[in-house]
């Protein structure tokens, strides 16, 4: 239980953190194609014999360039083809685990994650993982708001965006990589998503943005960890559900923020944003 | 007057550029004068903003040389980060969908810090000093503590001008910087825009479809359609005759009391 649970917050931090850019940049449903072909990584490394969590990771960094290229060079929209590339992947991922024996029982563990049976070794690589991250985010934090606000704004400014926007998504690959084994393939979205929307929603400065969605995602999979282990339920989905009442308490105490705000400003005087300054 | 005034903030030459696999801009050649104001006019699709892309380095060339500020632009867009400092690049809109958690003071701020990877915080007191006097000078103090994305349009032009003015630059280049805006907040701009350039002994480059404003504003006009298709003073470069030639024999130029520009007849 004592590796689940700081598995549980590593995973839920570097989520968060990730999640708070991958949000911004509409790449929610990036993640989201990259969790369920990351079944595809698994099961190939099944077929080959090979420790799965090692095939992954190269599986999930090489998929995400692909994925990547083929949105940038085939002009449809970006939604409809990670749908294409998601459900394909995982349709044929659940072909070929039909043919694994030894998995036949084990697919709900690959959905939903086992963080009960995550390792001091899994551990060592998320702490890395979340560190390297923490400081290339930190360094990069100019480069990778100007490209999310305008790509050419940055360009002209002297930010190497194909470089940053590359680097980005290989660690969200690699993030996503290490994370299914504790989170699974369904629910891994979740964990980038739900902790950076509800983040979004509470933060009026950029690093508080990150420093919350971080500490959501991490304190959420604890607390959600510990309902878990209380009622017996299973993990991840007890996580997830935990996360989401963190997004609606966030939802409710901005409309509130916005509401108490909204009536310290006088009729006729209201000017775009003035209710949310007037609350500063 | 000394070598380093009289060479030109920008100097192009042959420049050729593709985009999608089409012949985009072909053998533009021109130069900008330190402390001069030059617009860049043609119909949609005349490969104005690609020309720009180019010029900034964000797009490759296939054929001509880019000289800022003296320095010859590489191949893949690399100058020297000194000569980068001095450039800034208004562009039409940001991506702001929704709620953008990120300050007008913060926004500002980052225009200040040179380009490379660095602390957010380093050379913090510096950076409030400087981002403090830019909201000042753009008429934007009481936004600081605003989000981005809660501004109106006519403010965030504002903004971008705080972030381009928040340090010492040479060079500044709009794409349609005035899309969007109703006529009054086109005329504040403008004239903001005007007053910070005579203070900064800024050079600009604007692409522009108001015509009117080119003709009372700019030093020269280049008037593009994939091609060069002439330039020079605006009383000469916006002639009907001229106009005719770039938009179309159907096209007449009208002045109306709130704006102008030109019009299919």
């Amino acid at each position: 239980m004592q590796r689940a649970l700081i598995g549980g917050l590593l995973t839920g931090s570097l989520g968060g953190l990730l999640g708070s850019f991958a949000v911004l940049r509409q790449l929610s449903f990036f993640s989201d194609a990259l969790g369920h072909s990351a079944l595809l990584g698994i099961t190939l490394g099944l077929l080959l014999g090979i420790n799965p969590t090692l095939v992954l990771i190269p599986f999930a960094v090489i998929f995400a360039l692909l994925i990547n290229q083929l949105v940038q060079r085939s002009r449809l929209p970006a939604d409809a083809l990670l749908n294409i590339v998601y459900s394909t992947s995982l349709a044929f991922a659940v072909v070929a685990l039909s043919l694994v024996e030894t998995y036949r029982g084990g697919i709900q563990q690959l959905l939903f994650g086992d963080i009960l049976g995550i390792a001091w070794p899994d551990l060592v690589v998320i702490a890395v993982l979340l560190l390297g991250a923490l400081v290339y985010l930190a360094l990069s934090l100019r480069a990778q708001v100007l490209l999310t606000l305008n790509d050419d704004l940055a360009g002209a400014f002297g930010v190497r965006a194909n470089w940053h926007r590359l680097a980005f998504i290989i660690l969200l690959a690699v993030v996503v990589a290490v994370s299914i084994k504790a989170v699974g393939v369904l629910l891994i979205s979740a964990f980038v998503v739900i902790p950076a929307c509800a983040g979004r929603l509470l933060s009026r400065r950029f690093p508080v943005y990150m420093l919350i969605s971080g500490t959501l995602g991490g304190g959420c999979a604890l607390l959600g960890l510990l309902v878990s282990g209380l009622t017996n339920l299973p993990s991840g989905p007890c996580v997830v559900i935990v996360q989401f009442a963190g997004f609606v308490l966030a939802l409710l105490v901005s409309q509130v923020r916005y509401w108490s705000a909204a009536s310290a400003v006088p009729a006729g005087t209201r000017t775009p944003g003035a209710a949310q300054a007037a609350r500063e | 007057m000394s070598s380093s005034t009289a060479t030109p903030v920008l100097a192009v030459q042959g420049l050729t550029v593709q985009r999608d696999g089409l012949l985009a801009v072909d053998a533009v050649s021109f130069q900008l004068a330190r402390e001069t104001d030059t617009a860049l006019v043609g119909p949609n699709g005349a490969g104005k903003s690609t020309l720009v892309a180019a010029l900034l380095g964000l797009l490759p060339r296939q054929a001509g040389t880019v000289l800022l500020m003296g320095h010859a632009l590489g191949p893949a867009g690399q100058l020297p980060r000194s000569v980068r400092t001095q450039i800034a690049y208004l562009p039409q809109t940001l991506s702001l969908q929704g709620r953008f958690p990120l300050s007008v003071a913060e926004f500002v701020g980052f225009g200040f810090d040179p380009p490379g990877l660095r602390l957010p915080w380093a050379g913090g007191q510096r950076r409030h000093g400087a981002v403090q006097r830019a909201l000042e000078r753009t008429g934007c103090r009481d936004l600081g503590e605003r989000l981005l994305s809660e501004l109106s349009g006519g403010q965030l032009k504002r903004v971008l001008l705080a972030f381009c003015v928040v340090r010492p630059r040479q060079l500044l280049v709009l794409d349609e910087a005035q899309a969007g805006l109703d006529a009054p907040s086109s005329e504040q701009f403008h004239q903001l825009l005007l007053e910070l350039r005579r203070q900064e002994g800024w050079t600009v480059l604007q692409v522009s479809h108001d015509l009117e404003m080119v003709r009372r504003t700019c030093d020269q006009v280049l008037c593009l359609n994939r091609r060069l298709r002439c330039s020079g003073a605006p009383d000469h470069a916006l002639s009907p005759a001229r106009l005719a030639e770039l938009y179309g024999p159907n096209v007449v130029p009208y002045r109306h009391e709130h704006n102008s520009g030109v019009r299919r007849g």
